[in-house]
């Protein structure tokens, strides 16, 4: 290699070089923009919490599948508003109204129906709230009414309720929906059906359905508005967020697991946690290999004795027990994963880079620079080291899916970090969760194909750098 | 390797050493590890209890004042710390210990039983080793065997499609999980095409008839042996085409076929035979890494061996098996890798001069 553009140039002459250039290149956008647009406490905070994914679907599948599928499946949607539409003086009183317009248009009822309050703040007295729906028919069907109930009110400052934990209606159970629906089935279409012929129904059947002669409800399609009206004493009473929850059978980009977390958001903080724990693993181990290798090579001796047996042993070692061992007993912080990685990486490449710097270290140049009288240190930093360089950049980068792979291994044991999603972790959940008995595709190709492309980006960039490294397999011109 | 000058006696000796040196140095960084972190005192107060229970329950039948109970049983007690050294730092005890485990003394587990109901960690390995050795073995050899066949095939046409197939399969399954390529093949021909079983290794309840239990273990051992071979075998053509590619360049190859030798002759005799040590040396290369994949595996397609076994370890927190699993797992790999070494000067002419 003489020049850096002639390197550049016969690195850039490969196919594998450029894919894996581009696919390095948007792996590194995809992680920069996660850690700025992601909280860095997102596993702790929102990942292991299972109450805020409480109004997910359980195990649904990506949303994009209903453009193969001819039945179309039923999205999940949630509809909020955090403003109200009007509000009107009632004399002494106040009513604020929110609207939430839902556009019902599958051949599938709601899986359920949730309502959701949050951060409601009132000054003098508590506010009664009320719901109700109003048909693309017309016709009005009252959901709930909830009359907010506090204890020790307090009259001098406002009171703020569900600020950090929303209060959820959980409405496919509520009993006094069963009772509501049932007046409004014979008021409607003078069938009388009681609470419990209701309850066994379903309430989204009769919510969204038209009750038909042999006893079924079919689905009557079209814009819902769902009013949520708020009485209270003081104006500036107000409800931070109203939100209706529409239970569908797909979800998102990318489904969720059975606790209904959005597979979309774990899978993406995994970029960045894969490049972190391949690139540390694989600088540091690189580093510490190839300076006990050049130093292994260079000084001789008993130095090189011990070295390259203590580097025999551990090339030697099943890498994988230990592994499992120590992280076992160390915890599975991921610096511990990266430090246990590193203390078992070094010894290939010391092997390798003593015997390229045997071989250097009769040429020419060094001994003209041991007879200038270059201390060891220098010859080894400034001579030997430039001259095996390329090299140990390409083993940097060929180590590195090794780190991914191993880091994913581990949490697919159930030894990862555990305040940190990986794509090895969410494996290991869908697995002990049964995901493939089940047939949870979107649960297990999305992780593994993701693992799998970061992982190949660096083999992709470690073919094409070894042209470069190794002259001897360039192509004829 | 500077085998050639060393005989082949010494030859064996140095790396039956090395071998066991490799085996001492995990057990010793093993336990020194668990002493530290007080893992070793958990463990052994663990047993301890144990042990004490089962002796209350017979004595409970022998002494019926209770007061005279527990007396007898403290004084038990007493007897059982010091017994097992829990009187003594963790660093004295730890000679006894490593003597222990390398003469494969290896306690009880917590919960987990062997299939014939003991507790006893050696018992449980013992049955569990040869299902690993099976599954590990057979999936080494097909995979060496493609790789030898097919890689010598690819190598007699550079360039072509074929061989830039092979070198892109390489790529990937070097990049490819081979556990998530189990989940995947789990997924697809057990869920969807309900081609073969999910997990184990027999049917519930086994068939008696000896043709028809092997047929079987055939149809259960078939999804994990193809994942194996799926993910694995890319490396193994790449690795045998590179060589073969090498020495095909050779001067020697050159005057075997100016001699008019036959090509299939060429390719038995002067290619193949000079690259299946440096096959071999690859094996034995890979060896580590296939002995330690075998607890993914295993776990993924439920195959009742060691590395299923390492998982229901870590999942129940044993730390008295993990240990032992840690060093019978190294065990194996010294000893096998000790055959491959012996494999070696039979197939390599010039170790032996």
């Amino acid at each position: 290699m003489s020049t850096l553009s002639e390197a550049r140039s016969e690195f850039w002459r490969s196919y594998t070089s450029k894919v894996g250039t581009f696919f390095i290149i948007l792996l590194t956008i995809i992680s920069i923009v996660v850690v700025l647009t992601m909280p860095l406490d997102f596993g702790t905070k929102y990942w292991s919490n299972p109450i805020y994914w409480v109004d997910n679907p359980k195990a649904s599948p990506p949303a994009w599948i209903n453009t193969l599928m001819q039945d179309k499946l039923i999205e999940h949607q949630i509809i909020s508003s955090n403003a109200p539409a009007q509000v009107e003086d009632l004399g002494g009183s106040y009513m604020k109204q929110y609207i939430l317009t839902y556009d019902f248009k599958y051949s599938q009822f709601p899986s359920f129906l949730t309502f959701r309050l949050t951060n409601l703040v009132f000054y003098d007295k508590p506010p009664i709230i009320r719901v109700y729906i109003v048909r693309p028919d017309n016709k009005l069907v009252s959901i709930l009414t909830y009359p907010v109930t506090v204890e020790g009110l307090n009259q001098t400052s406002p009171n703020v309720l569900f600020k950090s934990e929303p209060k959820r209606f959980l409405l496919s159970g509520d009993p006094s929906l069963f009772r509501a629906l049932s007046d409004f089935l014979y008021k409607e279409f003078n069938i009388a059906y009681s609470p419990e012929k209701v309850s066994n129904i379903g309430v989204e059947k009769i919510i969204f359905g038209i009750p038909q002669q042999d006893g079924s409800f079919k689905p009557l399609n079209g814009k819902y508005q769902v009013y949520v009206l708020m009485y209270c004493d003081n104006r500036d009473d107000s409800i931070g967020d109203v939100a209706m929850v529409f239970g569908g059978k797909v979800y998102g980009l990318m489904g969720t697991d059975t606790l209904g977390r959005d597979l979309f958001q774990g899978l993406l903080f995994g970029f960045p946690v894969a490049l972190l724990i391949g690139l540390a693993t694989s600088i540091l181990s690189t580093i510490i290999g190839a300076a006990l290798g050049i130093v292994s090579g260079y000084v001789g001796g008993k130095t090189d004795l011990i070295i390259q047996r203590a580097a025999d042993i551990v090339n030697n070692i099943p890498l994988l027990p230990l592994l499992i061992f120590f992280t076992f007993i160390f915890g599975g912080h991921l610096w511990v994963i990266v430090f246990i990685l590193v203390v078992f990486g070094w010894p290939g490449l010391t092997i390798i880079v003593r015997s390229m710097v045997l071989s250097l270290k009769s040429s020419n140049f060094v001994e003209a620079a041991v007879a200038v009288g270059a201390s060891s240190g220098r010859i080894m930093l400034r001579h030997i080291f430039p001259q095996v360089a390329p090299f140990i950049l390409a083993q940097l980068i060929f180590y590195t899916p090794q780190a991914i792979l191993s880091e994913s291994a581990l949490s697919f044991l159930g030894l990862g970090d555990p305040s940190i999603p990986t794509w090895g972790q969410i494996l290991d959940y869908a697995f002990r969760n049964g995901a493939v008995y089940l047939g949870y595709w979107w649960w297990i190709l999305p992780p593994g194909l993701l693992i799998i492309f970061s992982a190949i980006t660096f083999v992709l960039l470690a073919l094409g750098l070894e042209p470069v490294v190794n002259p001897r397999l360039r192509r004829r011109r | 390797m500077a085998y050639s000058k060393l005989g082949l006696t010494k030859t064996l000796a140095y790396r039956g050493i090395s071998l066991v040196i490799v085996l001492l140095g995990v057990l010793f960084l093993t336990v020194i590890v668990l002493g530290a972190t007080g893992v070793s005192d958990r463990i052994l107060n663990s047993m301890l209890t144990e042990e004490l229970r089962g002796i209350r329950q017979q004595l409970v039948t022998q002494i019926k004042d209770v007061e005279q109970l527990n007396k007898a049983l403290e004084s038990i007690k007493q007897q059982l710390i010091i017994a097992y050294g829990l009187d003594r730092p963790w660093y004295e005890r730890l000679p006894n210990m490593m003597l222990k485990i390398i003469t494969l003394d290896l306690g009880s587990a917590k919960n987990i039983q062997s299939f014939s109901g003991s507790k006893q960690i050696s018992a449980i390995i013992l049955e569990r080793l040869p299902n690993t050795i099976l599954l590990v073995t057979t999936a080494i050899i097909i995979n060496f065997l493609i790789g030898l066949f097919a890689g010598t095939w690819v190598a007699t046409k550079p360039g072509s499609i074929v061989d830039r197939f092979v070198s892109l399969y390489a790529a990937i399954s070097y990049a490819i999980p081979t556990w998530w390529l189990g989940l995947i093949n789990i997924l697809v021909f057990a869920f969807y095409f309900r081609l073969f079983p999910y997990t184990g290794m027999f049917s519930a309840p086994p068939p008696t008839d000896p043709l028809l239990r092997f047929l079987d273990l055939l149809w259960h051992v078939s999804l994990p042996l193809l994942t194996l071979i799926i993910a694995l075998s890319g490396s193994w053509i790449y690795i045998t085409r590179s060589l073969t590619v090498t020495t095909a360049q050779e001067d020697f190859v050159n005057v075997a076929r100016a001699k008019g030798l036959p090509e299939n002759l060429v390719q038995r005799r002067y290619i193949v035979r000079v690259v299946a040590p440096s096959i071999l040396t690859n094996v034995i290369l890979g060896l580590a890494g296939s002995i330690g994949g075998a607890i993914l595996t295993e776990t993924v397609f439920g195959w009742p061996g060691m590395g299923q076994l390492y998982y229901e370890a870590i999942v129940s927190l044993d730390e008295g098996l993990i240990l032992a699993l840690t060093y019978v797992f190294t065990l194996v790999y010294v000893i096998a890798r000790f055959i491959l070494e012996v494999l070696y000067v039979i197939v390599d002419p010039r170790v032996r001069y």
